[in-house]
């Protein structure tokens, strides 16, 4: 598979068996989700050839992948914001003969669905009202609703939280029972090792290994997919240094949102300091963040920024004080249409303008230290970031906020779909930032990445913060416990 | 289920022999624009109209013909980078040259003063849809449909829906004739040896300040932000309605200038001029590969474009074929050639 001058996909040849989960890794911008793209019939100008059930088929169009029975979720979710759950469901299945629409069935068949994967949600719900996690397990439930031979799921958890995430890996086994075969995509080793049975690796385009899960051992695994043995996400030390004296961000009080809420929510961010946020899906940490930069309505209470008042009245304002936010979803932090370098500068184009002229050669050069400081795999810096892999433009969006050089940076799942190495170089330009004065509030969806990185974590149950860990207790079990609403 | 990838057939193979100058050709979005100008270029050395397209003189009038329009298409380019459109420059056009007529003509007054009046008024019924647009969240096609009417009728209220000229009933009824202005004269003049009209040279002028803006300014880079992602644009902090009401206060302002020439090029204040130049303007903007979806584009395509869009309809009219048919041809190739551009976009994406 070509793009231009780039090789995504060469040579590849690997066989998924029925009631297998085989689970596919490799560093970002391996080449994983071109191959997807690829057998769920997105890109049908692929050179090669593909066997369903034995037969040579074409792969030529989505519609023809499906009817053949391979159900697909891409990386980059794909529901129509505009449209109820139930009309987004209908959607992925061949409508009746004679294109009439039953809003009753319709209805009755969402809700099934629903319940496959525990939401509990109205039909009619428009899905620009859910969160990204929502979103996520509802593309699941509908590639799971179609009975599908071949499910094939590109980082279908990375927005999910871990009790999500448990009941997504039930749903999976059950496929498998069922003779389905299974082509999982995932950046998280507890993930591969829990789930697949048959590990394949990808490099740069090229397929490295392909092995039982049971005869590959972790440390052989990393090897193959970053090409040498790098340490693991467990030896990133906490980016935090004692709190620091001086406190950049100060709540007191604060409630916020409106279905969703948070309550008298009150702490104190210092300098250098790495806050984590936990807790399930629209539990609060999302309301929060939002609520810093006027993205969630505040009701009560009070911030301070550096020591100065500040009510929040939209991101622009935001970010002139100092307060900069990353949405986990990329398809509200990423321009596809423009290049690596626009998309990165974007935030901090003030600092490079001189009399409303952009100092391009300065601009560049920022940029492309700090994206050779995150190893950024692009074609070239000033091609379009939809060229980008999914990884790729995480990289590049987390690069926009740390330009902008804010005092206060809001972070909602800033590392989403970024592979195990390149995790540590992204913790090390944060670090640089944080020894620079920044303060950083960091909400996870991985537990592994509070425990990593985070002195202190708040843990929200229902809108409320439940408990204050801090270091010595920040373990698996204690958070999960208090996220389930344990005191 | 089983896969090979690279087991390339040898059709395949030959295939690729002739993909990649294609490719080559297709990757830049200048050499998309340029295709469709080449083949009308070509068509009009084939029917050349007994050889009057090789006189210079026919290409000289063609940059002319296309200068009015070609500014109006600047500040269009700007709306559609931002995702949005302006059906109202036509309109705003004609009130800007009535104004500037009533102003110089009737009133008497300086042509400058009279220019930075017009200016304004242009700029100011730009600010007004920018407004409604950024801040009202209405859309952009209801908004400057209604300025579209709104404006043209001003400008027959202003007018009384005569024609404003030079020949006019003074204040006590009896008809007057004044001398044009100087200003008249000037700006239809050629320079250059007789060779380009100062009105080329205005909407040369329009796309280069088109042109630094989209392209040099921070300005320019909010305004691809706000077309390619508003949300994430407003998210990262781009001051989203502002850079809205700049760009439709940018495409009144151009509305204004083109209307100044207008009025000047006929020498009157005409109500019913530029029917329907927002379409060609909207036109030039598309055959130059600007996509009607925002965050891409630029004022060079534009500029190609507008050259596609005169060339087309010079070579049909040297040719004699009637306006009727003139009409259904443009409107025809116009499809054809974004079409085309959209095909080579797709061949060079991927495969
Ligand atoms: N539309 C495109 N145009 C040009 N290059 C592309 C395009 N799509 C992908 N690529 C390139 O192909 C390579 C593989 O991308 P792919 O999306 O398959 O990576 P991936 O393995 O899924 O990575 P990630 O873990 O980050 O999702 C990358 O180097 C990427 O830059
Ligand atoms: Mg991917």
């Amino acid at each position: 598979m070509q793009f231009g001058a780039t090789t995504a996909l060469s040579e590849v040849s690997i066989a998924f068996e029925p009631g297998e989960v085989h689970v596919l890794a490799g560093a970002n911008g391996a080449g994983k989700s071109t191959l997807i793209k690829i057998l769920s019939g997105a890109y049908p100008s692929y050179r090669g050839e593909i066997r369903v059930a034995g037969r040579p088929r074409r792969l030529s169009s989505p519609a023809v992948a499906r009817a053949l029975g391979i159900a697909t979720i891409h990386q980059e979710l794909s529901l129509v914001p505009s449209l109820s759950i139930a009309e987004n469901m209908q959607l992925s299945l061949t409508g009746s003969a004679l294109g009439l629409r039953s809003r009753a069935r319709e209805r009755a068949f969402a809700a099934r669905v629903l319940s496959l994967v525990g939401l509990a949600l109205d039909p009619d719900t428009r899905v620009e009202r859910l969160s990204l996690g929502e979103r996520q397990l509802l593309e699941i439930a509908r590639a799971l609703a179609q009975d599908a031979n071949v499910l094939i799921l590109d980082e279908p958890s990375s927005a999910l939280s871990e009790p999500e995430r448990l009941r997504l890996f039930s749903e999976v086994e059950r496929a498998v029972q069922r003779g389905a075969a299974v082509l999982y995509i995932s950046h998280r080793m507890e993930e591969i090792y829990r789930l697949g049975q048959r590990i394949s690796v990808l490099c740069d385009g090229a397929l490295v290994l392909t092995r039982l899960a049971s005869e590959l051992d972790r440390a052989e695994l990393l090897r193959a997919m970053l090409g040498s043995a790098r340490p693991e996400l467990g030896a990133a030390r906490p980016l935090s240094r004692s709190a620091g004296e001086k406190a950049v961000l100060e709540v007191r009080g604060l409630c916020a949102g409106q279905a969703a809420r948070v309550e008298g929510v009150s702490f104190t961010l210092g300098a250098g300091e790495v806050l984590g946020l936990a807790g399930l899906d629209g539990s609060g940490p999302s309301v929060l963040l939002r609520a810093l930069v006027g993205e969630a309505k505040l009701t009560a209470g009070e911030i301070s920024v550096l020591g100065q008042r500040y009510l929040p009245t939209g991101p622009g304002r935001a970010l002139g004080r100092g307060v900069a936010f990353l949405p986990a979803d990329r398809k509200a932090s990423i321009f596809e249409e423009l290049s690596v370098v626009k998309n990165a500068s974007l935030s901090a184009l003030g600092r490079f303008t001189r009399r409303g002229f952009v100092d391009r050669a300065r601009e560049l050069r920022a940029v492309s230290e700090l994206s050779a400081r995150v190893r950024l795999k692009a074609p070239s810096l000033t091609s379009s970031a939809r060229a980008l892999s999914g990884g790729n433009q995480q990289k590049l969006a987390l690069a926009r906020c740390l330009l902008a050089g804010p005092s206060v940076l809001a972070l909602e799942d800033p590392t989403r779909g970024v592979d195990a190495a390149s995790k540590l170089d992204v913790y090390a330009a944060m670090a640089d930032a944080l020894r620079a004065g920044l303060g950083i509030l960091l909400y996870s969806s991985e537990l592994e990445e509070l425990m990593a990185l985070c002195d202190r974590v708040l843990v929200f149950f229902e809108g409320r913060v439940v408990s204050l860990l801090t270091k010595p207790e920040i373990g698996r079990e204690r958070l999960l416990a208090a996220m389930m609403g344990a005191p | 289920m089983t896969k090979h990838e690279g087991d390339a057939a040898e059709g395949a193979r030959f295939g690729d022999a002739l993909r990649a100058p294609a490719r080559l050709l297709t990757r830049s979005s200048t050499a998309r624009a340029l295709l469709p100008l080449a083949l009308v270029l070509l068509l009009g050395c084939v029917f050349s109209g007994q050889g009057a397209f090789f006189e210079w003189q026919t290409h000289r009038a063609l940059l002319r013909e296309i200068s009015v329009h070609g500014i109006l298409a600047c500040g269009m380019t700007v709306v559609i980078v931002t995702s949005g459109i302006d059906l109202s420059v036509g309109s705003v056009l004609a009130l800007s040259a009535v104004v500037f007529a009533l102003l110089t003509l009737h009133r008497g007054w300086s042509a400058p003063v009279a220019i930075l009046w017009v200016l304004a008024s242009g700029t100011l019924a730009g600010v007004a849809s920018g407004l409604l647009v950024a801040w009202a969240r209405v859309q952009a096609f209801i908004v400057t449909l209604a300025m579209m009417v709104f404006a043209r009728g001003l400008a027959k209220q202003l007018s009384g829906g005569q024609k404003v000229s030079h020949y006019f009933a003074g204040a006590d009824g009896q008809f007057v004739s004044v001398p044009e202005p100087l200003f008249f004269g000037m700006l239809d003049r050629k320079v250059l040896g007789g060779n380009v009209s100062v009105v080329t040279l205005v909407f040369l002028g329009c796309a280069l300040l088109t042109w630094v803006v989209l392209e040099r300014q921070r300005l320019g880079r909010y305004l691809f932000a706000v077309g390619g992602n508003f949300e994430a644009a407003r998210l990262s902090g781009v001051p989203v309605a502002g850079t809205l009401v700049f760009a439709y206060a940018l495409s009144g302002f151009f509305a204004a200038v083109a209307g100044i020439c207008q009025a000047v090029q006929e020498t009157q204040g005409d109500p019913e001029t530029g029917l329907g130049y927002e379409l060609d303007a909207i036109a030039m903007v598309v055959l130059g590969g600007t996509s009607l979806s925002g965050g891409r584009g630029g004022v060079g395509l534009t500029l190609i474009g507008a050259l596609t869009l005169g060339y087309l309809q010079k070579v049909l009219s040297l040719n004699a074929y009637s306006t009727e048919l003139r009409l259904m041809l443009t409107g025809a190739i116009l499809v054809a050639a974004v079409l085309f551009q959209r095909r080579l976009v797709a061949s060079s994406d991927s495969g």
